[in-house]
């Protein structure tokens, strides 16, 4: 299959500050690629030099087959972090003109915005002017501008911050149905829950360069799980036993509960028997590592990180807030 | 192509169909209209009647009767009449039908009225010959000048009617006068005086005063001017205000489309919806047609304000005065400096994030503009001198300059004003080139707003 996106090589720099470094990064078309890291990893950045808004210093790519995005304008369906809307323009007037720019044009176009309208649940504001409409509201209008035309290539960047759980889900459908409908979506985001919820291929980038590029089946594998979550029946029972378990190479208490760790290539299942026969057990399993374990193990891996070093990172990837304002 | 025309379209639907625009294009007529109305009634007040002496010292007695006659109230009304009469020439023949209908006559005959003031009731008393004058001049310094006493004591010189022999010239008069003498008063006296004395001299030389002013006499007469088209009288007031009337209507249309130019930027700046435009258009299409949207709006404020000025001319039946020809000049210096100066704008808008920070950068383009106003005089007063020439092939303000030449009553040879025009396509071709790359870079950068060197940092990296 062909690459929707194919980057090589490509950097950029803000002054001082190294935003992409030397970054390569190949979507095929009909990938649903969620794209992580935290705030300030240069995801944005990245994501606007493919939609040749920003240029890079060094380094090519090409979009849907040609050396700018500006040649494609009118196949890629856009939803930039920084929300924005012609404040006086009717809602209507707006996504109408957002898709003729698009290059939509005919009479259809006024009943398709309508419908559009109708399956966010915003029918009833269609001649509202957009300053009217709430912060909600108006992503929900953005993310319908960036579909209307029925791109080949979505790209998202942080379509998730600041909605709540309701919209969050639906959105997610909707972007899940572009993709059955044959589009190729990337979407960014800090939240690494959100990515491991949509995703089929995942890529990460931290400090303005890719640490991970794999599928998410493949990422689960790769970072075999490592840690048991073990419950005694009785919350006095003796854990000593725990550490002289092989391959056990540490253990934490935590509410009753403990956690084990187990040194690499030592095989889960025969320690989880063990632990059984040793202590009577009430719960014990397998602690699968989500992305924010992997990415935190990355990270770890390549730099030395301090411990709150890690609980700020941590931090920064399970908050919703919203991202930093960045050039 | 229709990308561009897309963002024109939406910026001139959304800067035109907005209450303010309609309201400030009909706003600006009617506060002239209220200005011109206002100003009648401020005329109307009318000065308060004077009354009082006119003391004469007349040892020759030849002077006295003169003067007495001179300063009559009915001879002062009559005098200020033939002045009204003059006045009213000067309203073009044609044109006197329609002031009369709607009371515009009137209106001028009034005013007029009111500045001359009603008709001083002057009493010229003569005093005996012998007369102190020290004495004579006391009742100047009482009263209030406007119910009785003395407003002036005359004292005619015993030369100045006949030479004695050992004199080489005539004699004159003094004139004293009370403080804050209404100078019209002392006018009527002065010119009562002047004529008096001249035609006792006439008289004792035995010269008909009526013929030497008959042989004197020589009528003032209005040019007309020779066009192609065939004679007009000369309207010494328009050919005045045309050039400041052009000036004007291109100065407004340029400034109000620039500004819009620059308010949107920033609004579309500050609002963030610059990014989703620039997934579909590129910067340069997006500047592009932001421009000529905006240039839509300023060829319609002209549209509306020139239409205006032709209908008055026509209304006054003096449309023939106007070179047609000229019109189409005003629209080409239009686009000429529109784009110089939106260019402009819009890098400003595209460079800061809310309009305060935009003040300092305009600072430099207002007062640019301002040039043409202070060069108004001495250009319409001498449209050929080396200065004019030289500032009308002088971006940015080439345009003003040069339309302010041709507008006048010595219009500039042709070559000049295709040179003009060929410096400010140069000059708008490089602002648009200038304005382009400083949108393109400044219209994603949010924070501190650049400073002068930094803008020029963008114009080398883009």
């Amino acid at each position: 299959m062909a690459d929707a996106i194919h980057v090589r090589g490509v950097t950029k720099t803000f002054g001082p500050k190294v935003a992409v470094r030397d970054l390569d990064l190949t979507v095929p078309e009909g990938g649903l690629y969620g794209f992580i890291g935290p705030n300030g990893a240069g995801k944005t950045t990245t994501i606007r030099m493919v939609m040749s808004i920003l240029f890079p210093d060094r380094g090519e790519l090409s979009v849907l087959g040609h050396k700018s995005a500006l040649e494609a304008k009118d196949r890629i369906g856009y939803l930039p972090e920084e929300r924005g809307v012609h404040r006086k323009m009717k809602v209507g007037s707006f996504l109408a003109y957002v898709a003729r720019l698009k290059g939509q044009k005919g009479s259809g176009l006024r009943h398709k915005v309508h419908a559009w309208l109708e399956r966010v649940g915003l029918a009833e504001v269609e001649n509202k002017r957009c300053e009217e409409l709430s912060k909600g509201m108006q992503q929900k209008i953005q993310f319908v501008s960036a579909v209307l035309h029925e791109p080949e290539l979505l790209i998202l960047d942080e379509p998730f911050s600041g909605l709540d759980p309701v919209n969050m889900r639906l959105l997610r459908d909707l972007v899940l149905e572009q993709h059955r409908r044959g589009a190729t979506i990337i979407f960014s985001t800090h939240v690494m829950v959100q990515a491991e919820q949509i995703c089929r291929q995942i890529v990460m980038i931290n400090d303005g360069e890719k640490v991970l590029d794999d599928s998410l089946a493949e990422i689960r594998t790769r970072f075999d799980p490592r840690t048991i979550l073990f419950e005694p029946m009785s919350r006095e029972a003796d854990a000593s036993p725990l550490e002289r378990i092989g391959g056990v190479e540490r253990v934490s208490r935590a509410d009753g509960a403990y956690e084990i760790g187990l040194a690499d290539g030592c095989d889960p299942s025969a320690a989880m028997r063990e632990i059984v026969a040793a202590i009577p057990t009430a719960r014990i399993e397998l602690h699968r590592p989500t992305l924010e374990d992997v990415f935190i193990r990355i990270v770890q891996g390549s730099q030395d990180a301090s411990a709150r070093d890690v609980e700020r990172l941590r931090a920064s990837l399970r908050s919703d807030a919203p991202a930093e304002a960045r050039p | 192509m229709n990308k561009v025309f897309h963002v024109a379209l939406r910026e001139f639907v959304a800067t035109v169909a907005t209450k303010g625009f309609i309201i400030g294009i009909v706003i600006t007529p009617v506060i002239i209209l209220i200005a011109i109305v206002g100003m009648r009634t401020l005329l109307n007040e009318k000065a308060p009647r004077i009354e009082g002496e006119v003391a004469v010292v007349d040892p020759t007695g030849e002077v006295f009767a003169d003067v007495h006659d001179y300063l009559r109230p009915e001879a002062i009304a009559e005098r200020r009449g033939e002045l009204k009469e003059l006045a009213e020439e000067q309203i073009p023949e044609a044109a006197k039908p329609f002031a009369a209908s709607t009371g515009q006559g009137e209106a001028a005959r009034m005013a007029l009225d009111a500045v001359l003031g009603e008709v001083p009731k002057l009493e010229v008393v003569r005093l005996d010959d012998t007369a102190d004058v020290e004495a004579a001049k006391q009742p100047l310094l009482s009263g209030d000048g406007t119910s009785g006493g003395r407003l002036a004591l005359l004292v005619i010189h015993d030369d100045a009617v006949v030479k004695p022999a050992d004199r080489e010239e005539l004699g004159s008069y003094d004139l004293f006068i009370r403080e804050k003498l209404d100078d019209r008063i002392k006018d009527e006296i002065t010119g009562g005086v002047r004529e008096a004395i001249v035609e006792a001299r006439l008289r004792l030389a035995g010269l008909d005063p009526g013929e030497i002013q008959a042989l004197t006499r020589v009528d003032r007469v209005r040019s007309r001017t020779v066009t192609a088209e065939g004679e007009k009288e000369t309207n010494e007031i328009l050919n005045a205000l045309m050039p400041m009337a052009f000036m004007l209507l291109l100065f407004v249309s340029v400034l109000s489309g620039g500004q819009g130019l620059m308010t949107t930027t920033i609004e579309d700046k500050s609002s963030r919806v610059v990014e989703v435009l620039l997934s579909a258009v590129s910067p340069m299409q997006l500047m592009t047609g932001k421009i000529i949207g905006q240039m839509a709006v300023g060829l319609v404020i002209l549209g509306a304000y020139a239409g205006m000025g032709v209908g008055a001319l026509a209304a006054f039946a003096v449309v023939g005065m106007l070179d047609y020809s000229l019109i189409v000049y005003l629209i080409i210096f239009y686009f000429i400096a529109f784009f110089v100066v939106a260019s402009l704008m819009a890098a400003i808008g595209a460079a800061v994030n809310e309009m305060r920070e935009a003040q300092t950068f305009m600072t430099p383009v207002m007062l640019t503009l301002i040039v043409p106003w202070v060069l108004w005089m001495p250009i319409s007063r001498d449209p050929n001198s080396t200065f004019a020439v030289v500032t009308s092939f002088l971006p940015p303000i080439n345009s003003f300059v040069m339309l302010l030449r041709m507008s006048s009553t010595t219009p500039p040879p042709l070559w000049q004003v295709w040179l003009s025009i060929l410096v400010g396509v140069a000059s708008a071709y490089a602002a648009v080139w200038f304005a382009a790359k400083v949108f393109r870079i400044g219209i994603l950068m949010f924070g501190k707003p650049p400073d002068f060197r930094t803008l020029v940092r963008w114009v080398r990296m883009a």
